[in-house]
């Protein structure tokens, strides 16, 4: 406890953490502020008591409080500048992320122009298709990452565009099952569907859900164990549609259970540097099903897996 | 379905690799395309060829996407459909493009090769 509280102390160390100057480092100056406080305080009981005259009395109060208030101006330069480094943070992110687009998209078109030859003499052979296979694989992967990092500068921007129509989100999931079934069939797992008839629709836009969906059920294929079972289910219960993917792998500790959807999160279990991944992707789940109304929860032990859920209001 | 034969469409986009993808494509298809790699010389060739359609980039030397849509819109080339294809999803890109009168929106990266041309046949005057 004592040690935490001089940890707290240690500004020094924490404004290098932030990469700031002392004199830029709210902890150093707030510190600063408090000291000087006390010490006008009480050298103006003292030279009050010495004076005793209200004129000498005047000047040196307002001369602390003219002291403090320049140190205030410091504390909100301070303050400032994290504001403005955190915005910066996510122009970078979407400026990269900008110039990124523009190639791989470029890369996948040319692909697609490749793979379209109809010419019998210049078409692939079966050993270049599956190269080029790889290859658009890769590069799918790659705008996976860059459209979700772009997404989330959007969503912390305020400048994401969500649709809203009426949908069936069994389809989607339906969807999203049929394309991650060649991911999951790579680590010989098996995708069970337990989908009850809803009737109900609800309100979301397609595509923003695909991420969320896409997300929840590629991290369980992610974190199971080659040969395991996922089991995606989705069901009505009351005026919410909960959908769950289950999956048994690792697992994450209870201890991380209150991060796991904070930004960039990379799970410190024991398949960190054995899985791919920026650590948005659950992030950017709860913020889209939160816009809609939603909620995203889990529940997870380690080393057993991790049941994810989330509920959308019906339409 | 043969309804795009010797349908010209107009791509102006400065990327050269994206270019001769959506060239290659849409000819396969049966496309007429004229290609343009910035904005002065697209709404140059806008005026001059009358396409059936324009494809549109945002980010463009010379003229940006915005300014070339706003000045087809205004002229005699008013009611060509117009489609934007760009990487900039932001609302408010999307809102002044739509503003403007661009007919829809496409996020390249988003899109495979097939979607584009599928949108272009929808649209096509």
């Amino acid at each position: 406890m004592f040690l935490k509280f001089l940890n707290g102390m240690n500004f020094i160390a924490r404004c290098k953490k932030y990469g700031l100057g002392l004199w830029q480092c709210p902890n150093f100056l707030f510190l600063l502020m408090g000291l000087i406080t006390v010490a006008a305080m009480v050298g103006t009981f003292f030279v009050s008591q010495r004076f005793a005259s209200e004129g000498v009395t005047i000047m040196s109060v307002t001369l602390v409080v003219a002291f403090i208030m320049t140190l205030g101006s410091f504390v909100i330069r301070g303050v400032e500048k994290v504001a403005e480094a955190n915005i910066l943070k996510t122009e970078f992110i979407s400026i990269i992320s900008h110039q990124l687009c523009s190639p791989l998209a470029a890369i996948k078109w040319n692909m697609e122009v490749i793979e379209s030859e109809r010419d019998p003499e210049r078409v692939l052979s079966d050993k270049q298709r599956t190269f080029l296979t790889n290859i658009k694989k890769s590069n799918e992967q790659m705008l996976k990452m860059v459209t979700d990092l772009l997404e989330v500068a959007r969503v912390d921007q305020g400048k994401a565009i969500f649709e809203k129509k009426k949908l069936d989100l069994g389809d989607i999931v339906e969807e999203s099952v049929a394309d991650l079934r060649i991911a999951a069939a790579e680590k010989n797992i098996e995708i069970v569907l337990k989908i009850e008839p809803v009737s109900k629709k609800v309100c979301v836009d397609e595509r923003k859900m695909r991420v969320v969906i896409d997300n929840l059920i590629g991290n369980a294929i992610k974190y199971s164990n080659e040969g395991a079972k996922v089991e995606v289910g989705l069901k009505e219960e009351g005026k919410k549609i909960i959908f769950s993917v289950q999956d048994w792998g690792v697992g994450i500790p209870r201890y991380q259970h209150s991060k796991i959807f904070e930004k960039f999160f990379r799970s410190k279990n024991e398949s960190r540097y054995r899985t791919e991944g920026v650590g948005i992707g659950l992030y950017l789940a709860r913020e889209i099903v939160k816009y809609f109304g939603g909620d995203v929860w889990f529940e997870s032990e380690a080393g057993k897996g991790s049941t994810f859920y989330f509920s959308l209001p019906v339409a | 379905m043969d309804n795009q034969k010797n349908k010209k469409i107009i791509i102006i986009e400065d990327d050269r690799s994206l270019q001769n993808a959506l060239v290659e494509v849409l000819e396969q298809e049966g496309f007429e395309t004229v290609s343009a790699y910035d904005g002065e010389e697209g709404l140059a060739k806008t005026v001059a060829e009358k396409p059936d359609l324009v494809l549109l980039d945002i980010i463009l030397p010379k003229k940006d996407g915005y300014e070339v849509l706003a000045e087809i819109k205004k002229g005699e080339c008013k009611n060509i459909p117009v489609l934007i294809l760009t990487n900039l999803e932001e609302i408010d890109n999307v809102q002044r493009a739509l503003d403007l009168g661009a007919t829809t929106f496409m996020i390249k990266s988003d899109f495979s090769l097939k979607d584009v041309v599928e949108k272009i046949k929808e649209n096509v005057g």
